[in-house]
This record gives C-alpha cells, structure tokens and sequence, in this order.
C-alpha cells in the first residue's frame, strides 16, 4: 500500500459486525490494493489527483460549522456526510414516496436496501468508489412505489464545512462522503434534485456516489448542481440502470471552481430504454474540471442522447471523455453525442475525446466535440446596440450556457439552475477584468 | 443655419486589412437632414457606415469624424450607440440563446442610463415594444425569440428597423435596408423609417438602387466612387442615376482626376 491519503485513512471506521460495516470493510480493502488512480491509467490521463495525495486531513464527518436552516428550501440536508435534521423537513412529502437516511433504510428493510447498495458502485472497479464506500456513513434514501408520479422534486442538499484548527489556527482539511441511492418503482415518476456546495474557504475532499434504478416505464429527472469552493477536490460518480422502456434524465452542472471529477456511468439495459445526459461545466480560476461519462447500451432498441457543454474562463483546464458503448445485442441502438466548448481565455485548455465502441451492425451513432470562442460578429452587435463589451460577453456566453439548462423540465429547478449559472458566469467575467486580462 | 451639423467627416481616408478603401471623404449631415449615399458595389458604401460605428478591422489612416462635435475615434462603438448613432445592418446577426426582448431591454437601459434618465423595467419596457412593434408589423410572439434565428431576410430588416425605433437614435444610418426586400416588406421598413424623421434627427441612407428612395426621399444626394464623393446634389441625382447607371459618373470622376 503506498502513502496515498495516509492522513485520511487513519479515520477510517472500524469493522464491526453489521451490514454496513461488512460493506465498508472490504472497499477500504480495495481502495488499499488499487491504490489512488494515477496519469498512468487510460481513464486518468487528463487529470491528477496529487493535490489530494498532498492534504493533510485533520477531521472526517461533522465539522464545527452549524447550517441555517433555509425552511422549505430542502427536504433533506446533510452536513459533511451527516444528516441535519434541523435542516431537513421531510413533512411535505407526497404519498407513495419514501425519502429516508440510508442508517435508517438499512435498519428498517436491510434485505432490500442491501440488494441495491453497491451493486452499480463497485468498489472493485474502482479506487474512490471504493474510498467513498470504505468511508460510507450515512446518505439519502429515495424509493418510489410503482405508479406514484410526484409533481414536485426532492431536494436533497450534501454541505461541505471546513473549520480552523484551534492550536495552529490554520485551516484544516475535512472530508466528507455523501451517497444517494434512489429506487425508482415501475412506471412511476420523480424529479430529484441534488446540491453540493461547500461553506468555508479551507480544502478538503468530497467523495460522493449516486446509484439510480429504474425500474420498467420508470421516469427518473435527476439534477444535480455543484458549486463548491475553490479549494476543494470533489469526486462524484452516478450511475444509474435503465430497466425496459424507463426513461432516465441526468442533469450535471459542474460550477465549483477547485479539482473536480465528475463521473456519470448510465446502462440502458433493457429495450426500449432511453437515457438524456446533460452536462454542463464553467472552469474558472486554476480550476480543473473532468467529466468521464459512459453511456452503455446493453440491450436492443434503446435511444441515448448526450450533450456536455463546457465554458472554460482564466486558467482553467477541461477534460471531456465520452464512452458510448454498443453492445453486440443492441441492434436499432441510436446514440448521440456531442461537446461543444467554449474557451473564454488564452490560457484556458479542453482536452476532449469521444470514445465509441460499437460492436452491434445496426446502428446509429453520431459524435462531435467542438472548441469555439465568442462570436465576433454577434458580440460587435450587442456593443452597436449600446452594451458594454463586458455585459455583451456575459451575454453571449450566458446564451451558451443556457442551452443546456433548457433541457431540465421541472421548472422550478430549472429556474434555480438558472439562477446559479448566470451568477457564477457573472463572477469569472468579473474574475477576468480584476486580472487586467481581456476575455476573448 | 448656425447650427453645427451633426455629423461632420474631414478627409476620411481609411484602410481594411491594409488595402485603402476610402480615400477622403467630406460629409456633413445637419440635424433634420436625410442624405443618401449611392454607389457601385466596392464603392466603400459599407466601409463608410462601418466605421461611424467603430467595427473593427477597419483603420483611419487620415482625417477625422465628428459627431456633436467630439471626436469618434475616441469612442468605443457602445459609447457611439449611447450617445445616439445607430446602424440598421445590411447583414443583421443571428444569435441563438438570446431573446430578442431581453436583449432589447439591456440595449435600451444602457441607452436610459448613459442619458441620465431611469431603467425601464420590465412592465413599462412591454408597453413601449409593443406599440413599436406595430410600427413595423411584427407579431408578438417575434419578441421571445432569440435575435434574429429563423427570420427571414424582411423579418430581420423589420427588426433593425424596430431597434431604432425604441432606441430613439439621433443619427441613423442605414445600410441597404433594401436589399433583399419585397415591396410590402420595403414599405413596412420605410414607414419605420419616416417615423423616425424629425428636426432632430439626420439619416443616412446607404443604397445601391434608387427604388428605396422613392419611400425615403432624401434632400440631398452624394455618389461614392472609388473611396470618395464625386458628386452631389439633390434627390433628382438619384433619378438621373437610374437611368443612367453609375459609369457616366464613374468616367466624369477618372476624366476629372
């Protein structure tokens, strides 16, 4: 075992006799064989973990930092991996839908919660899957009983805190471990909505896995929104298994500013399946943003339709890495791609790759990645009707951006994504003039 | 006449990518007054109302623009828009994602704001597009879509023509509004037109044919060949143009020159 995450693994939880326990056991074990991924390995070539390697971790779970409570704003709220329950209000759910802490799922119905857990997160495959499972402490549960169409979405809010440590008074690293698994019942419907964002200036690590199934005709919209702070090296992994006919929509909006790697793994494993995946993210500062998506069609006559937008700012690196893999089954497959970038800054970099594997003969499969910089003629326009060159910039680039956000159809959260990518846009243009440098 | 004009060109010479294109031009436009500027193509029309507006890629080697007096040079194409000179494009951009209401909205208020004067919010700007918007035909729904994506060619004119009406321009420029245009479609752009015509406001209207100025009739006339103005008079120039063609002039400037 190398020295990798020394500091953090030496809050690892003991073994103890219980489900969890059992399970966290054997990913720290593997986490320990695999050791952290490196440039080395074909998926990691764009990115390296080393700032992790280099944080010293003084504290894992709950910090020091109590949240506000936004009343209403959430239905469940943890804190560095814990649940807030002052946070969190469960009163308003609608009939037919279970919204619960893992903890207390897998003390009510241990069979069934244990059957879905970990089952598409392998630990073995996977070194941070394995780091996220070995540190597993609680999370939210969602299930939903056939047939319930819920007209609202779930909120589900992760927080990162960070504190000061007393004797040095220098910043320490925190970690936290957040985990949604979602079980979506035959035909039936929900929009889930997921926040992670981090409060506090000091680094740390936040190592999340979202498991969704849905079950035959099931309709899943699944958005998630990540903002956290500059110093933070966040890892989340989702993956969701699309039964016959089921319809899954993922919605990613990568905004935070540190080192980021987002993973989406999707299996449409039955007929009929068909899956969406949206994407969107701003790189701005020194930020490091990787997004690895593979879209597996394991069965005939599904449909996949994937479009990951990036707008890189300042000195911010992107890495965009599609995998569409057809499998030799999965005849009548229709697969779309794209990734169309927009690179705002001289010193800003993409690194994208489409990557398709097809193995069946009847097939459609179209894939493109484009790297483009604001339209001269359009932002000469605004500034000849009176915009200034900023705002002109701010509103072509907003125009981007917003394309994306259009395909959430809950419009609620639609209007709160919305919300979250102008402001963050309006910040790294404002970013960019402090530097004296000219976005282009 | 004590007043001093509007806008006043002194011996405009200007290059693009390093070929000259004008080469000395005098113009002076006095507030009220519509002139029209004619000319075979490569004539340096377009070059001209390029840069009244401050597009790049243009260099003034020689010469200067004034406007209300101050120097253009000087401006950055949104201040020149702020202070009330405005260029209906011959060629107007799409841009997707951004509505044309909004991004109006914006327009105007950088205006409002530059003259002193209170933002528009989102109510009372409705009310204003609105009764613009019949000025030039448009229906409502034009206005929640992006800029110009999926309009025809008279669709995106009329919307040139809408931007100026609600941006209240004191110098106008109009850069072959015609082309392209069938005859409902010239005499809805040049309604918008006439509406805006007023004592305190100079129009300049930049075209290759004459059957636009049957709609906007000019007082006075300039023929641009080769980078300058060869000849000027009133709207009757225009006619003789017509008829004409452009080469009489043409050989009238190279036998004077």
């Amino acid at each position: 075992m190398s020295r990798d995450l020394e500091s953090l693994l030496r809050f690892a939880p003991d073994g103890s006799s219980d489900r969890l326990a059992s399970l966290r056991r054997e990913a720290l074990a593997q986490f320990e064989e695999q050791g952290l991924p490196t440039r080395r390995l074909e998926n990691w070539k764009g990115t390296s973990l080393v700032p992790l390697e280099r944080l010293h971790f003084e504290r894992v779970g709950p910090g020091a930092k109590s949240i506000e409570p936004e009343t209403g704003a959430f239905d469940l709220v943890f804190v560095d991996g814990r649940l807030d329950s002052a946070a969190s209000d469960l009163s308003a759910l609608p009939a037919g839908i279970r919204v619960t802490t893992l903890l207390s799922a897998l003390e009510e119905e241990p069979e069934r919660v244990s059957d879905f857990l970990g089952r598409l997160a392998e630990p073995k495959r996977h070194a941070l899957i394995a780091l996220q499972t070995a540190f597993l402490e609680d999370g939210a549960f969602v299930s939903i009983d056939p047939g319930t169409k819920t007209v609202r979405p779930l909120r589900i809010r992760f927080v990162s805190t960070s504190d000061t440590d007393l004797d040095t008074e220098a910043e320490a690293a925190s970690a936290s471990f957040p985990r949604l698994l979602v079980v979506a019942g035959e035909d039936s419907a929900a929009t889930i909505f997921q926040a992670h964002d981090s409060i506090g200036s000091a680094a740390g690590l936040t190592a999340t896995v979202s498991e969704i199934f849905l079950a035959r005709g099931a309709h899943v919209e699944f958005v998630q929104l990540q903002s956290e702070g500059a110093a933070r090296v966040h890892f989340t992994s989702l993956h969701a298994r699309v039964e016959r006919d089921a319809r899954f929509s993922s919605n990613v909006y990568t905004l935070g500013e540190g080192l980021v790697r987002s993973e989406a793994q999707v299996e449409l494993a039955e007929p009929g399946a068909r899956a969406e995946l949206n994407g969107l993210f701003l790189g701005r500062g020194k930020g490091h943003v990787d997004h690895f998506t593979t879209v597996d069609h394991a069965a005939e006559d599904c449909e996949s339709d994937e479009e990951y937008r990036g707008v890189l700012g300042d000195h911010s690196r992107g890495v965009f890495r599609g995998r569409v893999i057809v499998r030799p089954d999965a005849q009548r497959t229709d697969a779309r791609q794209s990734n169309p970038n927009l690179l705002l800054s001289d010193h800003a970099n993409i690194d994208t790759k489409p990557q398709l594997e097809i193995y069946a003969d009847d097939v459609r499969a179209s894939h493109g990645a484009t790297i483009g910089q604001l339209d001269e003629d359009a932002l000469f326009f605004l500034r000849a009707r009176g915009i200034g060159e900023s705002s002109a910039r701010l509103l072509l680039t907003n125009a981007f951006a917003q394309s994306i956000v259009e395909r959430i159809d809950d419009q609620g959260v639609r209007d709160l994504v919305r919300e979250h990518v102008e402001s963050t846009l309006d910040q790294f243009e404002g970013a960019a003039r402090r530097d004296g440098e000219r976005l282009r | 006449m004590t007043e001093a004009p509007l806008i006043q060109i002194h011996d405009l010479h200007a290059t693009a990518g390093g070929s000259p294109i004008l080469n000395g031009i005098d113009l002076e436009i006095r507030a009220g007054e519509v002139h029209a500027v004619m000319g075979p193509n490569g004539s340096g029309k377009s070059t001209l109302s390029n840069i009244l507006v401050g597009k790049p890629g243009y260099e003034v080697t020689k010469g200067e623009i004034l406007f209300r007096g101050k120097n253009l040079a000087d401006m950055d194409p949104e201040i020149r828009a702020r202070e009330g000179i405005f260029l209906a494009f011959q060629y107007p951009v799409e841009i997707p994602g951004v509505a044309n209401n909004y991004f109006l909205r914006t327009a105007l208020n950088a205006i409002r704001s530059h003259r002193g004067e209170e933002e528009l919010d989102a109510m009372d700007f409705l009310s204003v597009m609105r009764e613009k918007m019949k000025l030039v035909e448009m229906p409502d729904e034009m206005m929640s879509r992006a800029i110009n994506e999926g309009f025809s060619g008279g669709e995106k004119k009329r919307n040139e023509i809408l931007q100026m009406l609600l941006l209240e321009p004191s110098f106008c420029i109009l850069d072959e509004t015609d082309s392209g245009l069938d005859i409902d479609a010239l005499r809805i752009v040049a309604n918008g037109v006439n509406q805006m015509r007023s004592p305190d406001r100079a129009m300049l209207v930049i075209t290759h044919y004459q059957r636009l100025l049957d709609y906007i009739v000019p007082d006075h006339v300039h023929v641009l060949s080769g980078g300058r103005i060869v000849r000027s008079g009133s709207k009757e120039l225009a006619i003789e143009l017509e008829e004409k063609g452009y080469g009489w002039i043409e050989d009238e400037a190279g036998a004077a020159s």
